[in-house]
């Protein structure tokens, strides 16, 4: 059952038994006063016959010394008629209760006379042809007799009233409830709706849709729920955005790798059985053969390339502080003998905290491409420079340049710009990649600045920051 | 001649292809890059056209939407072994596929059947006395019809296909039986033996040491 149909539910019927108990109690209660005051007034009127009998009796001619049944009669018919159109009814009986007058409609038995004497009033409430009464009982002395008085005192009126206060609180009662439960409806529906959303927003998330957020609309324990499920939400996505993207450059990777490696190797399979089955002429087994070693040389250069990503990616680094004049004579010696391009150096002397080989691998890495971009006879800048934060080493080329849209892409591994012209200079679309996994071991990224024609800066931040972190570490 | 236009960025592709086919008696052209593909086609009429997928310029995919109304069959070659790859290329209307890297055979063999289909493949082939319609499975020698099982006929297909081409023991069983060789089967050679018998091939089917079977017929 759903909650708010629990709460509905449970709220009318506390409200049905609220409502039903407390409108008995009161009508019942009105009742009993009246019926009381009815009473005390039956009673009062009976005194009040009493006397009046009493004294009419007194005034009775002496002419017996005993009260004579036709004088109380008599005297009776005057009492009832006193009553002036009151509907005032009596009864009067003898010693031995029998009848010696009684009013119209005066037909009740004669059991409250049993319990009458003389010092005591009694009364009861009778129903006699659909109508209430309450009937009063005392004893009159006079003239020696003592005779019985009965009156009786038409209280329907009090017994209908409580009938109509019933009548009116079960209506009351009823429009109560309804008006109650629609509005106890709205209540539960709107005191549940952070419940609800909650319901959509996990039934959505459970689909598949992290991004879905359940709307905080309370800022009671519920609203606090919601607040908490969206930030576990939040997680939720964040983690699963994560794996997601692990798990598509994973897939990026293994496509690309098993397109990289099939090239190769159609090539390598396809020339060797074109060797092994067919009688072909020297020249085109030269070109066979040739293939075949030319494209074993790039298997090999990618299956190194990916060593050295690997190893970077896993391998404990051995920092050392070497001066920057270290690099740049390294490079300078290593490009020595490149003359068709002109490098020019240029560099602040001052020490970094590196792994000396992993660093050179990167700006060698760096070079390269900046040579493969350029034409023959252009410029490369090669820059080192104390900034701020650390000391920065740049790259500089004025050769093609990279598209914006491509700049995201290129360390990607096997990404490659321009291919065919990459593939002639024996490149593997793997060397940005590796220099961007080396970087993230010195905390740094590789920052690309291109233009497509004007060329293109490469450039990195080695921080000193990190130089203190590492030396406590190393010394504790 | 049948004319082939070959499509794949890497050069060392092209030549292996164009080399084998060459060899088969097709006239091979080939391109490296997507966009002068579709000028080639646009100039000349091809009987076939082998592409590949990953090209500069506009993909193989981009290349298949402009062939398709022109109503050349295509086989995709490429690196990518995914179902959902292969059929992606099958639904824009390829005829075969390739992946990868493949036997010589294999892609003769499918080159072959794509231009069966299309009816563009030499139907009858000739050999010595021995004459063989492959659509219609019918084999005379010197105007005699001779009688070959499933398997033989199979085998002997191969063979013509490759002409003076020495095929491996392996590729064969492959290729004819359809299930993986495990180097100790006798029922290829006795097949082979039979063949021999039944055409008078006993000088032009010779044995390759090591390798396999070759089909000389002087050129």
């Amino acid at each position: 059952m759903k909650f708010s149909l629990k709460l509905l539910l449970w709220s009318i019927i506390v409200m049905a038994i609220s409502l039903g108990f407390s409108g008995f109690y009161f009508v019942n209660y009105v009742f009993e006063t009246s019926l009381e005051r009815e009473v005390g007034q039956a009673l009062d009127e009976n005194s009040i016959l009493r006397f009046a009998f009493e004294t009419a009796a007194l005034n009775v001619p002496a002419k017996y010394d005993v009260l004579q049944n036709g004088s109380i009669e008599q005297i009776a018919l005057n009492l009832e008629s006193g009553g002036q159109n009151t509907g005032r009814m009596l009864r009067i009986s003898d010693e031995e209760r029998n009848v010696l007058y009684a009013s119209d409609g005066f037909e009740t038995d004669e059991e409250l006379l049993g319990q009458t004497d003389e010092l005591t009033k009694t009364y009861r409430i009778i129903r006699q042809n659909e109508q209430y009464y309450i009937q009063t009982g005392s004893t009159v002395k006079a003239l020696d007799r003592v005779l019985y008085l009965e009156t009786l005192r038409n209280v329907s009126e009090v017994f209908n009233e409580r009938a109509l206060g019933f009548t009116v609180y079960r209506r009351v009662t009823i429009l109560m409830l309804i008006l109650g439960t629609v509005i106890m409806y709205l209540i539960a529906s709107l005191l549940t709706k952070p419940i609800r959303l909650l319901t959509k927003a996990t039934k959505q998330m459970a689909a598949g849709d992290y991004q879905y957020r359940a709307q905080k609309v309370s800022s009671d324990e519920l609203g606090q729920l919601t607040q908490d499920f969206n930030q576990m939400a939040e997680a939720l996505e964040e983690n699963v955005g994560k794996l997601e993207d692990e798990i598509q450059a994973r897939e990026d990777f293994m496509g690309a790798f098993a397109h990289e490696l099939k090239t190769p190797l159609t090539s390598i399979i396809g020339y060797a059985d074109l060797l092994r089955s067919r009688k072909l002429d020297e020249e085109k087994s030269f070109l066979s053969a040739n293939y075949i070693y030319t494209e074993g040389k790039r298997l090999e250069a990618m299956s190194i390339r990916l060593l050295d990503i690997m190893v970077a990616r896993h391998a404990a680094p051995q920092f050392q502080t070497v001066p920057v004049e270290n690099l740049f004579l390294y490079l300078q010696n290593m490009f020595r003998n490149n003359e068709e391009m002109n490098f020019t150096y240029s560099y602040e002397p001052y020490t970094v905290l590196v792994e000396t080989d992993l660093i050179i691998t990167v700006l060698i890495n760096l070079l390269d491409n900046a040579c493969k971009a350029s034409e023959p006879g252009s410029n490369i800048e090669v820059t080192g420079r104390k900034e701020e934060e650390g000391y920065r080493f740049m790259v500089r080329d004025y050769g093609v340049g990279i598209a914006p849209e491509e700049v995201k892409k290129i360390t990607k591994a096997f990404y490659m710009v321009d291919k065919s012209r990459s593939r002639s200079r024996n490149g593997a679309g793997l060397g940005l990649a590796l220099c961007a996994e080396i970087l993230s071991l010195h905390e740094s990224r590789l920052e690309i600045d291109s233009r497509p024609g004007e060329g293109t800066t490469m450039s990195f931040l080695i921080r000193d920051g990190r130089r203190e972190d590492e030396h406590e570490e190393i010394s504790s | 001649m049948i004319k082939i236009l070959i499509v794949d960025d890497e050069k060392p592709i092209c030549d292996l292809i164009d080399l084998n086919l060459s060899a088969s008696g097709y006239h091979c052209t080939a391109v490296q890059d997507g966009l002068e593909a579709i000028e080639m086609i646009e100039k000349e009429k091809y009987d076939l056209i082998l592409l590949d997928i990953m090209l500069p310029g506009a993909d193989g995919y981009d290349i298949m939407e402009y062939i398709r109304p022109l109503k050349i069959p295509v086989i995709f070659i490429t690196a990518k072994r995914e179902v959902k790859d292969r059929v992606k290329g099958l639904k824009l209307g390829a005829d075969d596929y390739l992946i990868k890297p493949f036997d010589v055979v294999e892609l003769v063999a499918r080159v072959e059947a794509v231009l069966r289909r299309y009816h563009k493949a030499q139907r009858i082939i000739t050999v010595g006395d021995v004459v063989v319609d492959v659509e219609a499975r019918q084999v005379t020698r010197a105007g005699k019809p001779v009688v070959l099982t499933n398997k033989e006929f199979g085998l002997l297909v191969l063979f013509i296909t490759n002409k003076n081409v020495a095929l491996f023991r392996e590729s064969l069983y492959e290729k004819v039986w359809e299930e993986e060789y495990y180097g100790d089967s006798r029922t290829l050679d006795l097949h082979v033996q039979r063949l021999r018998r039944k055409l008078g091939w006993e000088h032009n089917l010779v044995a390759v040491y090591k390798v396999g079977y070759r089909l000389e017929v002087p050129q």
